[in-house]
């Protein structure tokens, strides 16, 4: 048989929850004993977590007795949250309207954790933002800015700009007039680029692990997401 | 009415914060004011040297802080104008022996005795500029048309802010010619980035250099282009603040005006 060479348990994370496939062809007590291996190590994730388990393609209603005694016994050992069998995708459709109400709500209840400021970042000034940094003014040569995300100056960008913080590759630096001394993006680093065409808002960003300034304008990044999201 | 106490910084040195000190003290006393200018820069004085008066110092600053001795003993009237006085620095202590309480007490008492006192500040930003600009009312940044000095500026302009002090920009040494061919920052650039407001620009005098050599006042001399400019911001200072701002421009020769007023023609 196929999953005889599979590992009996396999864990992996998605999206929000922890994915557990396990062989239900097993006897219960083995498959305890291999889930401690995994959950061990992942004891600080594990609590609250919501965990999907997943008994493979053929018939999961058999398989409910099997699925409710393993959650039993992770919550018990693991303090994990929820635990559920996969979604069946003839759902789907239905999954993607609860999805955009989802994606609705997220920006209702969403509590703000970008930093507003309005005025002159002058030389010698340094602001630090936990996530996303607007500065609706200038950033003077010798200012510093650094954001735990995006960066975005309406105004002319001198200075140094840090976006994610210390390690969110994804984050970008924006600016009306994008002059920087240097730009940080995660853990790559770029030097001011002199022959910028400062009439136009640009935007950095990573892309083949190096960063690149674009036009923004003509190269918005975010014009083909399908749905506005959280960033 | 208590008098103002005006400081003039600039960060970076060597922009010319003595020499306009020295010569706004000179120009608003020529304007009828009592006027007393401070050497801040304990250690390293030379404003004395700039207003000519370095052989007639008996008691400095610090004589007066701990007591020494009093502001009218310390006080050096100038040679040439009335109502013009210096206040000179230590050459001999640390700047560490002034603290800004101190300043904030010499300064009550000359706001007393003074319509306008002048604090030459030391550059930097360590205890020197500290204890100029704890007791200053109001504060005048010098500026070259440097991306160097325009740094330093604005980290001073930031922390006069701080202070809750508006500061004001003097743009020195402007060479026309050179930012008519874009080998120097406009004005226009420097106020750009400072954003702060303009009182004065003036543009580079090789006078300045015999002025401060001799210890003859440059508003003194007559055909001093700095002079004048400085004398337009004395008044600025004082009572006519709209008094406009002349911009420093190549004084093109007759024969050359008429030239390209013909060349326009064709």
């Amino acid at each position: 048989m196929n999953h005889n060479e599979d590992p009996p348990v396999k864990l992996k994370g998605v999206g929000d929850s922890l994915w557990v496939s396990v062989d239900p062809s097993l006897p219960i007590e083995q498959l305890k004993k291999e889930l401690i291996k995994p959950f061990e190590r992942l004891r600080h994730l594990a609590i609250n977590a919501r965990v999907i388990i997943d008994t493979g393609k053929d018939d999961q209603e058999n398989n409910d007795h099997l699925i409710e005694q393993l959650g039993t016994y992770l919550k018990a050992e693991f303090q994990v949250g929820h635990v559920t069998r996969p979604t069946p995708p003839k759902r789907s459709v239905n999954r993607n309207r609860i999805r955009q109400q989802d994606m609705g709500n997220a920006w209702h209840h969403y509590r703000n954790d970008g930093l507003v400021l309005a005025g002159r970042v002058r030389s010698g000034q340094k602001i630090q933002a936990r996530k996303h940094l607007i500065i609706l003014g200038d950033l003077n040569p010798g200012a510093e800015v650094i954001a735990g995300g995006d960066i975005i100056i309406m105004g002319c960008l001198q200075g140094k700009a840090s976006a994610g913080q210390p390690d969110n590759e994804e984050a970008i630096i924006m600016a009306l007039e994008f002059k920087p001394t240097q730009i940080q993006i995660g853990g790559f680093v770029a030097a001011g680029i002199a022959d910028s065409d400062g009439n136009q808002p640009e935007f950095a960003s990573v892309e083949d692990n190096a960063i690149v300034v674009d036009n923004y304008k003509k190269g918005n990044p975010f014009r083909r997401l399908a749905w506005p999201e959280v960033r | 009415m208590d008098g103002k106490v005006i400081v003039v910084t600039s960060g970076k040195g060597g922009v010319g914060k003595t020499t306009i000190t020295a010569s706004l003290g000179a120009a608003l006393a020529v304007q009828g004011k009592r006027v007393a200018i401070v050497d801040m820069d304990i250690g390293l004085r030379n404003l004395d040297v700039v207003m000519g008066l370095e052989n007639r110092i008996v008691f400095n600053i610090v004589d007066i802080i701990k007591g020494k001795c009093k502001i009218k003993q310390a006080a050096i009237k100038d040679r040439r104008i009335d109502n013009l006085f210096l206040i000179p620095a230590s050459q001999s202590d640390d700047k560490d022996v002034i603290k800004p309480e101190n300043m904030v007490w010499l300064t009550n008492k000359l706001r007393k005795e003074f319509d306008i006192t002048l604090l030459d500040c030391p550059a930097g930003i360590e205890q020197g500029f500290k204890n100029s600009i704890a007791a200053a009312d109001e504060a005048l940044v010098v500026c070259t048309p440097e991306v160097s000095a325009v740094r330093d500026a604005d980290r001073i302009i930031g922390l006069l802010y701080a202070q809750s002090i508006t500061p004001k920009l003097i743009v020195n040494r402007i060479i026309p010619k050179m930012v008519e061919s874009g080998d120097m920052l406009s004005h226009e650039d420097v106020v750009e980035v400072l954003s702060i407001d303009l009182i004065g620009l003036i543009e580079m005098d090789d006078r300045v250099v015999v002025a401060t050599n001799t210890g003859m006042p440059l508003i003194l001399q007559e055909d001093s282009k700095a002079g004048m400019a400085l004398q337009r911001i004395a008044l600025r200072l004082d009572g006519h603040p709209d008094l406009p701002i002349e911009n420093p421009m190549i004084q093109k020769s007759f024969w050359k005006k008429l030239g390209s007023k013909l060349s326009r023609k064709n």
